[in-house]
């Protein structure tokens, strides 16, 4: 497992360490006292990285927010602070509202869709015989796996107006209609059940493989002694599964909802926002606003407005995190 | 025992739909790359590629600059992997190691650089880079992709070492060895399996970047391959054989990687939850 939470952090401290040989020179004398800034060196690269290449774009995107900044003032290094017009105005245009709205839906939706979908696949893997559940594994590996931009290429596929697989499928089924030539992409709620489906379906594996690993650490007995007891299995998992998995499932939505929330590839790929701005979701408003638009300001606003919806998840989860950290 | 039978085979059904369900598309992505013309053209689906062909491939190899994408992506990538791995490697082993102060200050600053938007940071990194003239070069990518890997890498990589019992390195310490020979003799070679997990995870997010690869890279022929995977299906919308072989080639070595890590993948970041 990666980054397992560790047990031996700092038992062996390197500062104060002394091998004890030889006289103390006056150079030995000099060196032994700055050792106290020996852990410091071998972390300074990194956090110089993070501090610079990550922190000042956080400051930029802060300060910028609040700048008339569009493309004459790019060209002509100008700095002019106006205020919280940037985010008056953004706030007051009824597409971003529109866009707001729409992404807290469209993360709703598929976090929903995720943990669900995800936690039934975990108990039918539980359920499973060793061949069975390799197979299923495989499976979910290769959804896992896909790159997002050749999976966003191959639902177009499948769900191409003339030639897909999909509307071929449904026609022959017939308990829909007639699919042939039906376009998913005219619509803005088509469009994003389509990019919806993608998501999920690539975000399945992670939840199951994670709730299988968990659903495996409860002892097998607390099962047994309920069924004993007459339980059926919806009793079990609200009981027994739910219950001692309920640090995980919030780890799980938590995660989702911060990796959904911000999602831009698949959106983007998919239909470049379209149909007519209906599928345009907060990153892609940012990413139009201020690359293709040149609104710097307003695209920087747009952003910070971003961070502090998903800060309403990011604290809970970080303050759980460093709970873990200080065990 | 009636129901019991029943049971098992709707369990085994299930399994069976999912798998198909989740194996499809990935499928139908190399079956439509090995199909002929004419077959994907055809308006009944052919399921099997029979007589496969691999004209599709060709067509997405001889694209005009398919080399330099190629080459961008794989330099850009793989530079990443060995700035964040080297960064990485060295804060790892301190914060592992060493007790000092602002240990947990800076473990903070990592979790929460991990957790960072960066689709929100697009406009200020796009202005850093502009203003630093990296501008629809390569370095701009490996800058953005190094810090967008190095939080994890040093997580993982101090996950790693501390899982390495410091007593190894302190009986090399009193058989005389320095620390930073403990370090490159005893310490570096046990680590092998979670140095290669750590890049390989920093590779799968290098190599599959889409935002700022778009955003950064204006001119065509100092694409990647995502760009140019997105760009390719626009530009020939109709021509989904050589798409999909385009995108076959492209998942490829994920794939590969993907299965040699996929264990690890799961605990990895969830880990510590169920303790909670």
């Amino acid at each position: 497992m990666i980054a397992e939470t560790d047990t031996k952090v700092g038992s062996e401290p390197i500062v104060g360490r002394r091998n004890g040989q030889g006289a103390p020179s006056p150079l030995r004398a000099a060196v032994s006292r700055l050792r106290w800034a020996l852990p410091y060196l071998p972390i300074l690269p990194a956090l110089i990285a993070l501090l610079v290449m990550l922190g000042y774009p956080v400051l930029l995107v802060i300060l910028i927010s609040f700048q008339k900044f569009g493309f004459a003032e790019l060209i002509q290094h100008k700095t002019t602070y106006i205020g919280i017009t940037n985010y008056i105005q953004i706030l007051r245009d009824p597409f971003f509202l529109a866009v707001v709205v729409r992404t807290v839906l469209f993360t709703l939706s598929v976090v929903g869709l995720t943990v669900v979908l995800g936690t039934l696949v975990a108990l039918l893997m539980d359920r499973l015989g060793g061949r069975m559940r390799l197979l299923l594994s495989i499976g979910m590996i290769l959804a896992w796996a896909t790159p997002i931009v050749a999976s966003t290429v191959i639902f177009q596929w499948l769900f191409d107006s003339k030639l897909g697989v999909i509307n071929w499928l449904l026609t022959r089924i017939g308990l829909f209609g007639d699919f042939t030539n039906y376009s998913w992409f005219t619509t803005g709620f088509s469009t994003f059940a389509i990019i919806t489906l993608l998501i999920v379906w690539q975000a399945i594996p992670f939840v199951a493989f994670s709730l299988y690993a968990g659903i495996l650490s409860i002892p097998r007995e607390l099962y047994e002694t309920a069924r004993v007891d007459g339980a059926d299995e919806w009793t079990m998992f609200r009981h027994i599964t739910l219950p001692i998995l309920a640090p995980l499932f919030m780890i799980l939505v938590f995660l989702s909802a911060i990796w959904d929330f911000k999602v831009f590839t698949q959106v983007y790929a998919m239909r470049q926002g379209g149909p007519a701005g209906q599928t345009v979701t907060l990153s892609l408003y940012a990413y139009i606003q201020g690359i293709s638009q040149s609104q710097f300001g307003r695209a920087a606003a747009a952003s910070v407005i971003m961070v502090l919806l998903l800060l309403i998840v990011l604290v809970p989860y970080i303050r759980r995190l460093l709970r873990t950290l200080e065990t | 025992m009636r129901a019991r039978i029943a049971r098992r085979v709707a369990v085994n059904l299930a399994a069976l739909v999912a798998f198909v369900l989740f194996a499809f598309p990935v499928y139908w992505m190399m079956s439509t790359a090995f199909k002929q013309g004419s077959d994907i053209q055809s308006y009944t689906p052919k399921f099997i590629p029979w007589p496969p062909t691999l004209e599709n491939f060709v067509t997405a190899v001889t694209r005009e600059n398919f080399g330099d994408y190629a080459r961008n992506s794989l330099v850009v990538t793989l530079t990443t992997v060995a700035l964040a791995l080297v960064v990485g490697l060295l804060a790892a082993y301190a914060v592992a190691r060493a007790r000092f102060r602002g240990r947990k200050g800076f473990l903070l600053l990592v979790v929460i650089a991990q957790m960072a938007p960066f689709e929100a940071l697009l406009i200020p990194m796009f202005l850093v880079l502009r203003g630093l003239h990296l501008l629809n070069q390569l370095p701009a990518l490996v800058i953005t992709y190094f810090i967008f890997t190095l939080p994890f890498t040093i997580w993982s990589l101090r996950g790693f070492i501390a899982g390495i019992p410091v007593e190894l390195e302190e009986a090399a310490m009193v058989d005389g060895a320095s620390r930073a020979q403990a370090f490159f003799k005893v310490v570096l070679p046990l680590l092998g399996p979670g140095l290669v997990a750590t890049s390989i995870f920093g590779f799968i997010t290098a190599w599959n970047e889409f935002l700022f690869a778009y955003t950064v890279m204006r001119d065509n022929a100092n694409y990647t391959l995502p760009v140019w995977l997105v760009s390719f299906q626009t530009a020939f919308g109709t021509d989904w054989g050589g798409t999909m072989a385009a995108s076959t080639l492209f998942t490829l070595p994920v794939l590969i990687f993907f299965l040699i890590i996929q264990n690890r993948m799961v605990g990895g970041v969830t880990a510590g939850a169920v303790k909670g």
